[in-house]
C-alpha cells in the first residue's frame, strides 16, 4: 500500500507538467484509484498482489467499475515519448492502455474486441518504429483505437465516431499519424507496398509497416498485393494478426463459425506445427559448413532446409515471395519486441510477413467470454460488461429482409443466400439457423460472391446476394459482366443503401442507384417500409429472367403492419404508387426518402398546401405513366431519393426530357445528396448535413414555389 | 482413490434422501474411475430437486464451513459438476447448464450464499464452455481417459504449461527464421554486389546506397 501512495505523487507531478488542462479530473481518478486498490487488497486473501499499479483483472474474472489510474500512459502523448521505456514498463503500459480502451469504449460504442487484440502489438509497434516517418497501415482500422490514444488523440477519444469527432477507421486528414484511410479490408498490403516503393524511388530509408487480419486475408486483393510484393522485393513488413475469426464473430447466432475456407486450415496447421528441431540443427549446421564464398549453394540448401522443417502453410507465403516469420505470440512484448527489432535492424529483407497470433478481446473478461468477443457495441457498463441497447418499437430493415428470406425460402427450395463474412451484419444468421445449407459465406471475397452467385443461377438456383451497398463496389465488374451481360436473374439485396450515421464515408452506400441503375438488364427497386421490403424481397424472388436489386438503409422500421406469415407478395414489375393526393407540387420519393416526403407534406399542410406524395418503387423501369400523370398534373415535380447523383431522379429526367415533359411549364427539380462525403455521426446529424430533412424537402418545394419567407421560416 | 470415502459417509443420511426425490441419469461411474482424483457426494446436488439440495448443503456444511472449495470441486469431472452422464450430447449439456446457470446466476441467488454460488456458476460455465465445444471437449475426454482429472484452476495452469511449451517452441522457431533472414539478408546483398540477377527492390536499394556513399 505504502507503494501505491508513494508512487502516486511522483506521477501526479509529471502529469501535471505535461497536460494541465486534464489535471482536475485525473487528480479525482487517481485518488479512487488508491481506494480500489485498497479495498481490493482487504478483500483478496489468497490471491497474491499482482506487482506495480496494476490494470488488469481479467484473472479475477471482474473488472473495474471505475477508470483506474494509468500513470504511465498520462505521460505518453505520442510514441516518441515512449522510446526511453524499459519492457517492463511497456507491458504495464499496455495494461493502461487496454484499461483505457475498454473504458473509453464503454461511453460511446465503437469496436472493442478488435482494438484488445491488438494493444501489445501496437505498443510494440510505436515502440519500435517511429511513426509518422515510418508508415504503419490498419487494415480495416476498427483495431485502431489503440493507436489512436497512442498518437496524440486520447483526449479526443470520447468523441469517438461522433459528429466532428474522431473517426472510428484511420483516416489521413484527421492525423499524420494514420498514413492510410481504411474502411473496406484487404487494402493495407497494397497501399503498404506503393509506400514503400514509393519510398524507393524517392530514396528514402524509412520502414514500411502493414497491420492486416487472418480475415481481410481471404480477399483476394491480398494476394495480388504479396504477389506483386515478392515480385518487386521492396522493404516492408506485413504483420499477419491472426485470432482465428475469419469471419465476423457475428456469423451465427451461436457464435463463430468455424473459419471459412482452406487458408485458415493452413494458418492453424503453422501454428499448431511442432518443429523438427533436430533437423533444423542439422540443416544449420550443414549450410554453416557450406557457407562462406560459396553464397548461391548455402542459399539453395537454406531454402530446401526450409521447405523441409517448416509447416506446409509458411510455404504458401514464401510462393509469393514473402519472407515468414511465426507463428508469434501477440500479447508477449519481449518476443514482438525482440523480432521486430531484429527485422528493423537487418538492412535488406525484402517483403517479410511476421504470423502473430491474438486473441480477440483480451484482457476484457466479458469480451474474451462473449461468443461475439464484443466486437462491435453500443455504450456498455465496464463492471458488468452489459450493453444498454435501447428498445425499439419496430426491428431493423436487416432482420426484416432475413424473416422475409426465410418465408420466401420455406415456400421454394431453391432459394439460397450468399454473403461476404457478414452474417450478422446482412442478417443472414437467422437465415442460417433456419437453413445451414442453403446459407454460403464465401469469407471477405464479394466479387466471388457475385459470380458464385451467377453460377449457381445458370443451374437453375435463385441466389440472394447480401452485400452492403458500399461493399458492392467491390464487385461492379462481376455485376455487369457476369451477372448483367449475361442477364442471369441473381437477386442483390444492399443493406446499409444512403447514409449509415457512425460508420461514416467509407461505409456509406451512397451510389448504388447510379451504379445499378445504368445497367441494362437489371430491375431496381427501393421498399419505403419494411412492408414493402417483404414484398420486394418476393418480387426479386419471382424476377426469374433477368437479374434485379433492392435497397435498403441502416435503421429500423416505421412500423407499418407487415403481411402475414412474413410473406410478402410481388408487386407489378414498373408500377409505382401514390400515398398522398394533392395539387401543385408532386413529391416523387424512393426509397426511404418517401417517409421524409410524408414528414414534409405534412409540416406544407401546416401552411395550407397540400402537396401530392408519391412513391416510385422502381428506378428501372420507372412507373412511366404515373411520372407521365404527375408532370402533367403539376407545376413542380421533385424527385426524392438519399443516393447520389445520376440515380432515380436522373433517370426521372431523362424521361421526363425525352417525352417532351418539359417542355411545357412543369418544373422538375432534384433532391440528391450532395456531391461531397458526409463525414460520420449521429444519423439526423448527417441527414442535416446532406439537406435532405423533411424541413429542407419542405423549404424546397417553397423555394421552387417562389414563397422564400415561408421557406425561410420552416428552416429556422 | 476414494481419498474422501469417509466424508460421503457422513454425507450419507443426506444421500440417501436423494434417490426418493430425483430421477437422475446415471451418475457416471467408469470403468477406470478409482484412477482418479474423484469423489461424487455432491454430484447429485446438480439436477436434484430443491429439497435433495438443501440436504447436500447441509452435508457440506459439516464437512467445509458452508462453500465448496478449490480443490473439491476439481476433484470432480465436468461431467460430474453438470450432472450429465459422459455420452451426454449437446442437447443434455445444453439444458443441464441452463437449468445450472438458473439455478446458480448470482442474481438469483441466495443472500449470504452469494459468493459461493458465483464460484459455482464459475465453474459451470467453465464446464459448459470445455464440453460445449467439440475440439476442447475431445481433448478433455482424452485427459480423463488419461486419469489426468485436473482442478479449474490447475487446469489453467496445466494449459499455461501446456503453453509454456508451446511458447518455447514458438520462440525457437522464430528465432531461427530471424537468423535465417539475417543469412539470407547478407546473401541478398552480395549476389547484388555480384550483379546476379537483381529484382527492382535490390536495384532500387542499390541505387540509395550509391547515392548515400556519393553523399559522404
Amino acid at each position: 500500500m505504502a507503494i501505491c501512495t508513494l508512487s502516486f505523487p511522483a506521477h501526479f507531478s509529471q502529469a501535471a507538467a505535461s497536460n494541465p488542462q486534464r489535471l482536475p479530473p485525473q487528480c479525482s481518478h487517481l485518488f479512487w484509484g488508491v481506494d480500489l486498490q485498497c479495498q481490493s487488497q482487504q478483500r483478496i486473501k489468497a490471491r497474491k498482489r499482482p506487482n506495480g499499479v496494476c490494470a488488469s483483472l481479467s484473472d479475477r474474472e471482474e473488472y473495474h467499475s471505475q477508470r483506474p489510474p494509468t500513470p504511465l500512459l498520462d505521460t505518453i502523448n505520442y510514441p516518441i515519448h515512449m522510446k526511453n521505456l524499459s519492457v517492463k514498463e511497456l507491458k504495464q503500459l499496455a495494461d493502461e492502455l487496454r484499461s483505457d480502451v475498454v473504458f473509453n469504449v464503454s461511453k460511446t460504442g465503437g469496436h472493442l474486441g478488435s482494438s484488445l487484440g491488438v494493444v501489445e502489438l501496437t505498443v510494440a509497434l510505436h515502440y519500435v518504429f517511429n511513426a509518422p516517418q515510418d508508415r504503419i497501415l490498419w487494415d480495416v482500422g476498427h483495431q485502431s483505437y489503440p493507436h489512436k490514444i497512442l498518437t496524440g488523440r486520447r483526449d479526443q477519444m470520447h468523441t469517438m465516431r461522433q459528429t466532428d469527432g474522431l473517426a472510428g477507421f484511420t483516416k489521413r486528414s484527421e492525423s499524420e499519424y494514420d498514413c492510410f484511410g481504411t474502411g473496406h479490408s484487404s487494402t493495407t498490403i497494397s497501399a503498404g507496398l506503393g509506400m514503400a516503393v514509393g519510398r524507393d524511388l524517392k530514396g528514402k530509408n524509412n520502414n514500411v509497416i502493414a497491420v492486416i487480419g487472418d480475415g481481410a486475408m481471404t480477399a483476394g486483393q491480398a494476394y495480388e498485393a504479396m504477389n506483386n510484393a515478392g515480385y518487386l522485393d521492396s522493404d516492408m513488413i506485413v504483420i499477419l494478426n491472426d485470432n482465428k475469426q475469419v469471419s465476423l464473430p457475428t456469423a451465427t447466432l451461436d457464435g463463430p463459425i468455424p473459419p471459412v475456407g482452406a487458408l485458415s486450415s493452413a494458418l492453424s496447421r503453422l501454428q499448431s506445427n511442432r518443429p523438427l528441431r533436430e533437423l533444423r540443427e542439422v540443416a544449420k549446421g550443414v549450410t554453416k559448413q557450406i557457407g562462406g564464398p560459396m553464397h548461391e549453394l548455402a542459399a539453395k540448401v537454406d531454402e530446401y532446409a526450409r521447405g523441409m522443417i517448416s509447416g506446409s502453410g509458411s510455404t504458401l507465403f514464401e510462393e509469393l515471395g514473402l519472407y515468414y516469420i511465426g507463428p508469434v505470440d501477440g500479447h508477449n512484448i519481449d518476443d514482438l519486441v525482440a523480432i521486430l527489432k531484429e527485422v528493423k535492424s537487418t538492412k535488406t529483407t525484402g517483403p517479410v510477413l511476421i504470423h502473430v497470433v491474438t486473441e480477440k478481446g483480451r484482457g476484457y473478461p466479458y469480451a474474451e467470454k462473449a461468443a461475439d468477443k464484443y466486437h462491435g457495441v453500443t455504450k456498455f457498463d465496464p463492471a458488468t460488461g452489459k450493453q444498454f441497447k435501447s428498445s425499439a418499437p419496430t426491428q431493423s430493415y436487416t432482420t426484416y429482409f432475413a424473416e422475409a428470406l426465410i418465408a420466401e425460402a420455406e415456400v421454394d427450395k431453391d432459394i439460397v443466400a450468399i454473403h461476404a463474412a457478414m452474417g450478422g451484419g446482412t442478417g443472414l444468421n437467422l437465415f442460417h439457423r433456419r437453413f445451414p445449407t442453403r446459407c454460403f459465406d464465401v469469407g471477405i471475397a464479394e466479387q466471388h460472391a457475385v459470380t458464385f452467385a451467377a453460377g449457381l443461377a445458370c443451374e437453375g438456383i435463385k441466389p440472394f446476394c447480401a452485400i452492403y451497398s458500399s461493399f458492392m463496389q467491390r464487385a461492379y465488374d462481376q455485376v455487369v459482366h457476369d451477372v448483367d451481360l449475361q442477364k442471369l436473374p441473381v437477386k442483390f439485396a444492399m443493406d446499409r443503401a444512403g447514409l449509415v450515421g457512425a460508420d461514416g464515408p467509407t461505409h456509406c452506400g451512397a451510389f448504388d442507384v447510379t451504379f445499378m441503375a445504368c445497367l441494362p438488364n437489371m430491375v431496381v427497386m427501393a421498399p419505403a417500409d419494411e412492408a414493402e421490403l417483404f414484398h420486394m424481397v418476393a418480387t426479386a424472388a419471382a424476377i426469374d429472367d433477368r437479374p434485379s436489386c433492392f435497397r435498403y438503409p441502416r435503421g429500423n422500421g416505421v412500423g407499418v403492419e407487415l403481411p402475414p406469415g412474413n410473406k410478402g407478395i410481388p408487386i407489378e414489375v414498373g408500377r409505382g404508387r401514390i400515398l398522398i393526393e394533392g395539387e401543385r407540387v408532386a413529391l416523387l420519393g424512393y426509397g426511404t426518402a418517401v417517409q421524409s416526403c410524408l414528414v414534409a407534406s405534412s409540416l406544407l399542410e401546416q401552411h395550407g398546401l397540400r402537396i401530392t406524395v408519391a412513391d416510385a418503387r422502381f428506378c428501372k423501369p420507372l412507373d412511366h405513366a404515373l411520372i407521365r400523370s404527375l408532370a402533367k398534373s403539376h407545376e413542380v415535380l421533385i424527385t426524392v431519393e438519399e443516393g447520389s447523383i445520376g440515380g432515380f431522379g436522373s433517370h426521372v429526367a431523362q424521361f421526363l426530357a425525352l417525352n417532351g415533359l418539359l417542355d411545357g411549364t412543369t418544373k422538375w427539380s432534384p433532391m440528391v445528396l450532395p456531391d461531397r462525403y458526409i463525414d460520420h455521426g449521429a444519423p439526423a446529424d448527417q441527414l442535416a448535413m446532406a439537406g435532405l430533412t423533411p424541413s429542407h424537402i419542405a423549404a424546397t418545394v417553397f423555394n421552387i414555389l417562389g414563397q422564400t419567407r415561408e421557406a425561410l421560416e420552416i428552416m429556422s | 482413490m476414494r481419498c474422501y470415502g469417509l466424508i460421503s459417509g457422513i454425507g450419507s443420511e443426506a444421500r440417501f434422501s436423494f434417490p426418493a426425490n430425483h430421477s437422475l441419469p446415471t451418475t457416471p461411474i467408469l470403468p477406470d474411475s478409482c484412477s482418479r482424483l474423484s469423489f461424487r457426494p455432491f454430484a447429485p446436488i446438480t439436477v436434484s430437486p430443491v429439497r435433495a439440495r438443501y440436504a447436500s448443503l447441509k452435508t457440506k456444511a459439516t464437512i467445509n464451513d458452508g462453500f465448496l472449495t478449490e480443490p473439491e470441486a476439481a476433484a470432480m469431472s465436468f461431467y460430474e459438476l453438470l450432472g450429465i452422464p459422459e455420452s451426454g450430447t449437446l442437447l443434455e449439456i445444453k439444458q443441464a447448464y441452463k437449468s445450472l446457470a438458473r439455478k446458480y446466476h448470482p442474481d438469483v441467488s441466495p443472500p449470504g450464499r452469494v459468493k459461493e454460488y458465483t464460484r459455482r456458476f464459475i465453474w459451470v460455465q467453465e464446464a459448459y464452455e470445455t464440453l460445449s465445444d467439440p475440439q476442447r471437449r475431445a481433448l478433455y475426454d482424452r485427459d480423463l481417459a488419461m486419469g489426468l482429472h485436473l482442478a479449474f484452476s490447475a487446469r489453467k495452469t496445466y494449459h499455461r504449461d501446456e503453453g509454456m511449451v508451446a511458447q518455447k517452441e514458438w520462440r525457437n522457431r522464430w528465432e531461427g527464421q530471424l537468423s535465417e533472414l539475417k543469412r539470407r539478408s547478407m546473401n541478398k546483398d552480395a549476389a547484388a554486389a555480384a550483379g546476379a540477377n537483381m529484382s527492382w527492390g535490390a536495384r532500387m536499394r542499390m541505387q540509395r546506397n550509391q547515392a548515400a556513399s556519393a553523399d559522404l
